[in-house]
């Protein structure tokens, strides 16, 4: 995705809005999932995604036949979302900038559990623990800021720019926060491999006999 | 690329990000590309950090909408056409 796919309220011609639901279609999976790392729970997902179809819907005359209609999509899904949050959670929230983002959580902890043995791969292990709900749910409990650029970086194929031309902010502040969010993700995915019973199989237990 | 041009484990470490994403200059590319070919140390934190963003990327796009979803997205554009909605 470029500049060049995304809404152009001054781009003719128009597209037909018989064509909006079968442009719809193939993308509203991916439009869920990213629903639903924005808002971690399936009733709120459902909700943004009905409501960014609304309104594409109507803006459906600014989109461009032959131009990439989930980039477009996409965009109004996040615009959307920010319209939402903004009503939600009216506070700005600033815990994201405290927190403390460790380096090379998963790595080290995996490591530290013992995980780290010869033939194994410790990255899987941990990860086929969490199921995709879990996972998108540790997304939404990242800060906002790191929300939005993380969500959209695990959920599509898109460069730092790209995001940056999505969410509007410079380039810099997506690596910067997209950097930090995937740090802090990783304190929450190890957090939901321990409670999905990682560490009871891994770590190394009492001595047989000791129970 | 001459010996002294060669990242040090900190100089690699600090771009990890940038380079698992392919958003590095292609030079620096090639530096940390060179590092993590004689250090199994820096080379295995790099294997591990792009297998949990693949597998978290994995998950995230296998999620399924309600199978629903669409039917009633099909339903509020009726509605916002002035049309009967579809029956649900």
């Amino acid at each position: 995705m470029d500049a060049s796919t995304l809404p152009n309220p001054a781009a003719a011609p128009a597209a037909a809005p018989a064509d909006f639901e079968s442009l719809l279609a193939p993308v509203v999976d991916r439009a869920y999932g990213m629903a639903l790392g924005l808002t971690g729970n399936r009733d709120d997902a459902q909700d943004l995604v009905q409501e960014a179809a609304l309104l594409a819907f109507r803006g459906f005359h600014t989109f461009r036949p032959g131009t990439h209609f989930r980039a477009w999509f996409l965009r109004i899904l996040v615009n959307c979302f920010y319209a939402s949050a903004r009503r939600r959670r009216p506070e700005v929230s600033l815990e994201g900038a405290a927190e403390q983002a460790p380096l090379l959580h998963l790595f080290i902890q995996s490591r530290a559990a013992g995980m780290h043995g010869a033939g194994r791969d410790p990255a899987h292990e941990v990860l086929d623990r969490i199921a995709a709900d879990d996972v998108a749910r540790a997304l939404d409990a990242l800060p906002e800021e790191f929300r939005v650029v993380c969500t959209l970086y695990f959920m599509e194929d898109l460069s730092y720019q790209e995001i940056a031309d999505v969410v509007g902010v410079p380039v810099g502040t997506v690596r910067s926060r997209l950097h930090r969010g995937r740090k802090l993700l990783q304190k929450r995915l190890w957090q939901a491999a321990l409670d999905a019973g990682l560490a009871a199989t891994t770590v190394p237990g009492p001595m047989e006999g000791d129970v | 690329m001459s010996h002294i041009d060669r990242y040090t484990c900190e100089e690699a470490f600090h771009r990890l990000d940038d380079y698992l994403d392919r958003e590095l200059p292609a030079d620096q590319m090639d530096c940390v590309r060179e590092h993590l070919e004689t250090c199994a140390m820096c080379a295995s934190e790099v294997e591990f950090e792009q297998a949990v963003i693949d597998d978290v990327r994995g998950k995230l796009r296998r999620i399924r909408a309600p199978a629903d979803l669409m039917s009633r997205i099909s339903a509020l554009i009726a509605s916002a056409r002035g049309a009967d909605p579809e029956p649900s």
